[in-house]
């Protein structure tokens, strides 16, 4: 609200309100003091709102997005007070933060002067606001939000009597504790407080005992402050906007060089790298880098931003060029300096470069072949990642097909002299193939931690034309129940 | 003025024997603007094979090209491929590349011991085409990280990207060897390419143990097509054990009867 206000969007004058889309149409989710006299309470559909009052209302249409962005604004402005600030999160309805003053407060003077100073700054700036000092974050909330007044100090030690009078609501608790707390008949804090806590944590869970504490000081509740900002950027501006490929590619070569020194100060390269081009016409491309190995090199750098712009093409659209380059690196690992092997080029490094030219041109990643502890043939290896170190093969496992399809291909029309052996004929893939030479079986039984199944009976067959396929029945033979034959794969 | 005047002018191989001659003459016919020097080869260890080859063997670098005799023979040019390629490995440091466009049979790794390869020194590429295949190789052979290159086709290796990998082969890195090419393709898509050998590859009864069993895989290879060499058709017989190709022994062509009159 204060928001739409302070940019303009809404009158200064008139009741305001913001809805969102709720259960059964659009809801109210914020009301101006106009529209509060007025009756109106938050949650309220707005049909049945506007059918009810007289005057005219100003509505607009939540926008999370830009409410989230405001308050990390504030919160940058907040810094100023003391290095510790977190905006609040979906718990508190993410409409305010918490400034940590420990330690802080008597830059300002004290306290006082220092909550007075806030109040007076943020009031001049059409920010309503309700702000309390107390002990733990939990308290503070609770005291801002329900507390009597717009401005509450609590002196250390004092906040749990302050809080014993407040609702319940002030814990912050999901909806269905709070009006099972009140459905009982507890309504403040303190009478929730004066309950055993077993039968309590029985009823609503750990997280009404959590919030309790937490409000209380009992238990410690670390904020999470504000992330700074990615110290590894560089960005380039262009008075003139750029469009062509080589240009960007030196420009990434700059940035890169510009930001390797502090990298390497820091012991550390890049594995990920997000370069955005912002279009005069505000349009922004984003191409994101991915590396196999931390890199600082602004040269290779280049490299695969100049491929990653090849696979592009004319999807990057430059249209009246692009007149700022960011490189931000978004993914570190630790490099440090290395010793070469004199004369002999390092084991590895061309294929580093080659994956991380193939991932940049085609996009494709680079895999290595993996085994997997499993006796189902198709589960027992799947590709994985080519930088992972290389999984030990089991050595003692009886021949494998080459070739192993994922799911086993039926064998039709099988014709066997033996019951349970092996058939002597079947058809598949529209061939009929008549066995001359059979091994087996090899019994697998199905894995019955993931899936029942029947065990597999594997027979290793040669036809006549000298292919040799991998052959299972699915299931033991059994008397009157025809038997069910599915290749598998083929050797070489 | 010098006393041997062969030694010092650049035509000294055309005054020499006309066997040097004849060498000279192939070496320059061999590689359209390639250096005439001698190319690395990968010798397959059979001398009834590797004089049909140019070099005594295959060479490092233009793509050879590896097809099925029909369709259902696959699997076994694969494993020939592949063969080649632990062959290649058995000499070599480094990891095999092998980059499959979509729907081809892929090498499943506990199957590679069949062959003696070891999974760990295969990466593998799913590309979405032809085209990308094409576009991996040659980067790779660029790069010159790896010893062994091989591209899994759907459609076939047409003339242009064959002659555009030839020239990767020879524009590489000086110093490092060119990585051995084996460009895989289905049996009916045969195109005029640059590939410097077409083999057709055919399954064939594998041996017998002693006791029987089935042991080495065999393969019925033709050499369609050589370039400065000869055609030819062996049974081959790979020995996973000692990585090599081998020629069946004579007296062992009816391995079950051979199997039988050991035991």
């Amino acid at each position: 609200m204060t928001r739409l206000r302070r940019a303009g969007l809404a009158p200064d004058r008139g009741p305001l309100a913001v809805a969102a889309e709720g259960p059964g149409g659009l809801r109210l989710l914020a009301l101006d003091p106009e529209a509060r006299a007025l009756g109106l309470r938050p949650g309220e559909p707005l049909g049945r709102v506007r059918a009810r009052i007289g005057v005219p209302l100003q509505v607009h249409p939540a926008d999370s997005e830009s409410d989230r962005a405001a308050l990390l604004r504030l919160c940058r402005w907040a810094e100023g007070y003391a290095p510790v600030v977190a905006p609040f999160g979906a718990a508190e309805a993410a409409d305010g933060f918490y400034i940590d003053v420990a330690g802080a407060s008597h830059l300002r003077g004290g306290e006082e002067p220092l909550v007075d100073d806030l109040a007076g700054r943020l009031a001049r700036s059409n920010i309503p606001a309700r702000i309390a000092l107390a002990d733990t974050p939990g308290g503070a909330f609770a005291l801002a939000c329900y507390g009597a007044s717009d401005r509450v100090i609590v002196p250390p030690g004092g906040a749990e009597p302050a809080l014993r009078a407040l609702p319940v609501e002030a814990l912050r608790l999901d909806p269905g504790t709070v009006s099972g707390l009140r459905r009982l008949g507890l309504r403040r804090v303190g009478e929730v407080d004066a309950l055993a806590r077993g039968p309590l944590a029985r009823r609503f869970g750990e997280a009404l005992l959590l919030r309790l504490d937490q409000a209380m000081g009992r238990r410690p509740e670390p904020l999470a402050p504000l992330t700074e900002e990615a110290a590894y950027r560089a960005a380039r501006g262009f008075l003139d906007p750029i469009g062509r490929q080589s240009d960007i590619v030196v420009t990434a070569r700059l940035l890169m060089a510009e930001i390797a020194p502090r990298l390497e100060r820091d012991g550390i390269g890049a594995c990920g790298l997000r370069l955005v081009l912002h279009r005069v016409d505000g349009v922004m491309r984003v191409l994101d880098l991915g590396l196999s190995r931390p890199e600082r090199c602004p040269e290779r750098v280049a490299a695969l931003v100049s491929l990653r712009l090849d696979r592009l093409g004319a999807g990057l659209d430059a249209g009246f060029g692009f007149e700022t380059v960011t490189l931000t690196v978004t993914v570190t690992g630790a490099l440090s300096a290395r010793q070469t092997e004199l004369g002999a080029a390092p084991q590895g490094d061309g294929i580093d470069a080659l994956a991380d030219a193939l991932a940049q041109r085609l996009g494709r990643p680079l895999l290595r072949l993996g085994a997997r502890a499993s006796h189902i043939p198709e589960r027992a290896a799947h590709p994985r990642p080519w930088t992972s170190d290389p999984t030990p093969w089991p050595d003692h496992l009886p021949p494998r097909p080459l070739v192993l399809f994922p799911r086993g291909e039926a064998a039709l029309d099988v014709l066997s002299t033996v019951p349970e052996g092996p058939p002597r004929r079947f058809r598949w893939r529209a061939r009929i193939h008549a066995i001359v030479h059979a091994e087996g079986p090899e019994r697998i039984a199905a894995e019955w931690w993931h899936a029942p199944g029947a065990a597999r009976d594997y027979y290793r067959v040669e036809c006549e034309a000298g292919r040799r396929l991998w052959l299972y029945r699915d299931g033991p033979h059994a008397p009157g129940r025809p038997a069910a034959w599915f290749v598998h794969g083929v050797f070489a | 003025m010098g006393l041997d005047p062969a030694n010092q002018t650049g035509r000294a191989s055309a005054t020499g024997s006309p066997r040097e001659r004849l060498a000279s003459l192939r070496a320059r016919l061999a590689g359209p603007g390639g250096p005439a020097a001698a190319r690395p080869v990968l010798p397959l260890g059979l001398t009834a094979i590797d004089a049909h080859l140019p070099g005594g063997g295959l060479a490092l670098g233009p793509p050879h090209e590896i097809a099925p005799m029909e369709p259902a023979d696959a699997i076994a040019a694969l494993g020939f491929t592949l063969a080649l390629c632990a062959a290649q490995l058995a000499r070599t440091q480094g990891a095999a590349l092998i980059a499959a466009a979509p729907n081809q049979p892929l090498p499943h790794g506990h199957g590679l011991a069949g062959l003696g390869l070891d999974p760990g020194r295969l990466l593998l590429l799913e590309a979405g085409g032809d085209a990308e295949v094409f576009r991996a190789l040659e980067a790779a052979l660029h790069a010159r990280a790896l010893p062994v290159l091989i591209g899994l086709l759907a459609d076939g290796l047409p003339l242009k990207p064959g002659r555009r990998l030839q020239l990767a082969a020879e524009a590489g890195s000086e110093g490092a060897a060119p990585p051995l090419v084996l460009i895989l393709r289905p049996p009916q898509a045969g195109l005029p390419n640059g590939a410097a050998t077409r083999w057709s590859i055919a399954s064939a009864p594998a041996t017998r143990d002693r006791f029987g069993t089935l042991d080495n895989p065999r393969w019925r290879a033709r050499l369609e097509r050589c370039r400065n060499g000869r055609g030819g058709d062996w049974l081959l017989e790979w020995d996973h054990a000692a990585h090599r190709l081998r020629l069946p022994e004579p007296l062992a062509r009816d391995a079950a009867a051979a199997g039988r009159s050991r035991a």
